[in-house]
């Protein structure tokens, strides 16, 4: 299950920010790695709160710099 | 006094329904080959019309290439691809000490529409909360012309002009105007509408398509004309002031001649049935060009087959040309590509080039009965062979906005 929502993720990301799913290691930094501007981190989120019906709080977002973290926290608020 | 700045056309790019390039526009438009077909973006089971000037091979990324695309809703790509093809074929090399002196300015009326339908949508079926945030910079009307900017590297200024029928000639004096007054000395000119089944329902319930009442085909100015048949697409022309254009060794295709524009809003949706801001217009353009009436070589209508539109273009172009208007060849491309809205006076201006330098004049396809209100020549069905230096281009439509400009070939 867990699993499933980690590939749904990645896709997700792929997609949005048109890179390549395998260079989407957990670690690579959204901002420094991969030029994610805010408009781009806002498209993130937006996506990833429709799909899960969940809403981020803002002081939340900016911990949000790379794939395992966004994993981690969507782990975290799904249960 | 400063001597009036002197403006030329250097390049175009054209994505039409009949013809991706300028070169394939132009062979469509000689052979009288029309770009309207069954829609297939959408269904249209539910309404009793089903044709439109759709361009069904548009493929995007063969001119932008993959990346970024998908941040572009259809205006934007169809308006960035026209513009591509425009820097090409203009010579232009866009850098960082020449950006500021380059603007973009597009005429464009209901490009944001489908934005804003999609993102309603979603606010209605997920809840506020969830709707698509990537949808939203893409709801203001000048999304199009700043992607443009954003794409090429253009820090001029940057404009929209939405004006309805006649965006494209108002969007082509705006930017005229800023070259004259030194303010710039290229601009990337632009028209463009994208069809979506928003605009199609809009222009349908309000009983505008040919076919609710009648055949379902656009025939200017013959006497079965019922409506129109709505089109897509985006033509783009590189305009500059002649020096900066002979500085830099640029290719010249005609030149900016006369242009005016004239406001006469009657009713909500209705023609003024004395014409007046039509002719206006062409005064004002002929009597800033240097022209006489005799040397007027053909005339572009904006013709596009509603009953009284075509009705009272002719009855503009007789009051204003007297007995010599029964000389001048008159069509309308609208036969082909359909009604493009607010980017139908730049097609009708990359025709126009197109009738200089391969010397014909596009026919008004789908000409077969006679209406006695329409009686000047608008060259039915096969294109004319001939020279062509002068040509009057008209833009107008209900709702009150009037162009006219005057292109004249480069010697």
């Amino acid at each position: 299950m867990m699993n499933n929502i980690e590939n749904e993720i990645r896709t997700m990301v792929s997609i949005i920010l048109e890179v390549p799913v395998e260079k989407l290691t957990p670690d690579v930094d959204f901002f420094k790695d991969l030029n994610v501007d805010s408009l781009k981190a806002i498209e993130i989120v937006a996506a990833f709160e429709k799909k899960y019906r969940i809403i981020v709080p803002e002081e939340d977002i900016p911990k949000i710099r790379n794939l395992g973290q966004l994993i981690e926290y969507t782990k975290n608020v799904t249960g | 006094m400063m001597k009036d700045r002197q403006i030329v056309i250097t390049g175009l790019g054209v994505i039409a329904p009949n013809g991706l390039g300028k070169d394939e526009f132009w062979q469509a438009l000689k052979e009288g080959r029309t770009g309207i077909k069954s829609i297939k973006r959408f269904d249209t089971s539910e309404f009793k019309c089903k044709l439109a000037g759709e361009i069904q091979n548009f493929k995007p990324d063969a001119f932008l290439g993959t990346k970024g695309l998908r941040d572009l809703e259809r205006t934007s790509r169809l308006l960035c691809s026209a513009a591509k093809l425009a820097i090409e074929d203009s010579g232009l090399n866009i850098d960082n000490d020449n950006t500021d002196d380059i603007g973009v300015c597009t005429g464009t009326t209901l490009s944001s529409i489908w934005n804003v339908a999609e993102f309603n949508k979603g606010a209605i079926h997920d809840g506020p909360r969830f709707t698509d945030a990537a949808l939203f910079p893409g709801m203001v009307m000048n999304a199009a012309s700043s992607q443009v900017s954003i794409r090429f590297n253009i820090q001029g200024f940057n404009t929209t002009i939405s004006t309805g029928y006649s965006s494209s000639i108002d969007a082509l004096k705006y930017a005229i105007d800023f070259i004259k007054m030194r303010r710039i000395k290229a601009v990337l000119v632009g028209g463009v509408e994208s069809l979506s089944l928003v605009n199609y329902s809009g222009f349908y319930r309000l009983g505008f398509f040919a076919g609710i009442n009648g055949e379902e085909v656009s025939c200017p100015f013959d006497k079965r004309r019922n409506g129109i048949i709505l089109g897509e697409g985006a033509a783009v022309v590189m305009i500059e002031d002649l020096e900066y254009a002979l500085d830099r060794g640029a290719t010249i295709y005609a030149r900016v001649n006369g242009i005016g524009n004239c406001f006469d809003g009657y009713k909500m949706g209705k023609y003024h049935p004395e014409v007046m801001g039509l002719k206006n217009s062409i005064k004002e353009a002929m009597r800033n060009s240097e022209l006489d009436v005799s040397d007027i070589d053909y005339i572009s209508a904006s013709a596009n087959s509603v009953p009284e539109q075509d009705k009272l273009e002719t009855k503009a172009i007789r009051d204003v040309y007297g007995r010599y208007a029964y000389n001048i060849p008159v069509s309308s491309i609208k036969s082909m590509i359909g009604e493009t809205f607010s980017a139908g006076g730049l097609f009708q201006i990359a025709a126009s080039i197109g009738s200089m330098y391969k010397g014909f004049i596009p026919p008004t396809m789908n000409y077969e009965m006679r209406d006695d209100d329409c009686d000047l020549d608008y060259v039915p069905n096969k294109s004319r062979i001939t020279r062509i230096n002068n040509v009057l281009i008209n833009n107008y439509g209900p709702g009150g906005s009037n162009a006219a400009f005057i292109l004249s070939k480069w010697n």
